[in-house]
């Protein structure tokens, strides 16, 4: 990666090709790493649907995609409300910080609930990950990410009580790459047809 | 630390994903009863309002407009990768 003009300062200089991207650059090679690795996933999934259109489609239909796409609005209001945190922090404004960052968890825990009931539906209709292939992929894919989420807001309370710009700018990027994960995963899992 | 998007982009940018996502869910046509697989148009519709839902995620909420040219194509050349073979496993079943 280029390092930049001399006009232009890095952002964090004395990371080799890592110091032009703004924020904790190790944040970004974990974003990185993580897109990579559902993007193998989500190939594989749309490599096995190919097989299997009708099955896939037919297993789909199970499942709630205005559910999904509510979560997806939760989500993307959650992300504005860490965006805004990192904005308050940086203007030394924390106990505004602090609010943005309960409401995004706020947000964040409204996620998971949808999901638990959503899943809670499925199981309790005896779908299962064995059910069909389709279902091992939404189960696999759908927790994989719910992981994710659960650590980001572990991270997100833990930033909201060691709050700096630093802290929260790091765990505001985390919380981000979530929210990337999931615009793509739902129109995959819920959307197409 | 470097320059952050003030509130007001971060809303615009919150009010465009939100409205991209309502793009999707009705370019999905949630609204049949019967579940019939979308138009090649519809899914293509879907997964171009998912590209650009990324590619605003990527420059506003994580910044990435503040790094070099080649970040920013490293990024979103993965979320067109990405998006690329969903829409290739898509539709290659039903144009093969």
């Amino acid at each position: 990666m280029t390092e930049g003009s001399p006009s232009r300062p890095l952002p964090n200089p004395g990371w080799g090709p890592l110091s032009a991207l703004p924020g904790n650059p190790l944040m970004w090679v974990l974003i990185l790493s993580e897109v990579v690795v559902f993007t193998a996933f989500f190939a594989l999934y749309a490599w096995q649907r190919a097989g299997d259109v009708a099955g896939f489609n037919a297993a789909q239909q199970d499942l709630d995609p205005l559910m999904g796409g509510l979560n997806t609005l939760v989500l993307l209001t959650s992300g504005l409300c860490v965006a805004l945190a990192v904005e308050a922090i940086s203007t030394g404004g924390r106990r505004r910080a602090r609010q943005w960052l309960a409401a995004s968890m706020g947000l964040g825990v409204l996620f998971c609930v949808i999901k638990v009931v959503e899943y809670a539906g499925k199981f309790s209709a005896g779908i299962t990950p064995e059910t069909h292939l389709f279902f091992g992929y939404y189960y696999g894919l759908t927790a994989f990410h719910f992981a994710h989420v659960l650590f980001g807001l572990g991270l997100l309370a833990l930033v909201s009580w060691r709050t700096s710009t630093e802290n929260v700018e790091t765990a505001a990027a985390f919380w981000h790459m979530v929210d990337l994960i999931w615009i793509l995963l739902y129109p995959l899992i819920y959307l197409l047809r | 630390m470097t320059a952050l998007p003030g509130s007001r982009r971060l809303i615009v940018t919150w009010l465009t994903l939100m409205m991209l996502t309502l793009v999707a869910m009705f370019s999905a046509r949630l609204d049949q009863a019967s579940w019939e697989p979308l138009p090649l148009a519809s899914a293509l519709l879907v997964l171009v309002a998912t590209g650009f839902k990324a590619q605003r995620l990527l420059m506003v909420y994580l910044n990435l407009r503040a790094a070099t040219p080649a970040w920013k194509g490293t990024f979103v050349g993965l979320v067109l990768l990405t998006l690329a073979l969903i829409g290739a496993g898509y539709a290659a079943p039903r144009l093969i």
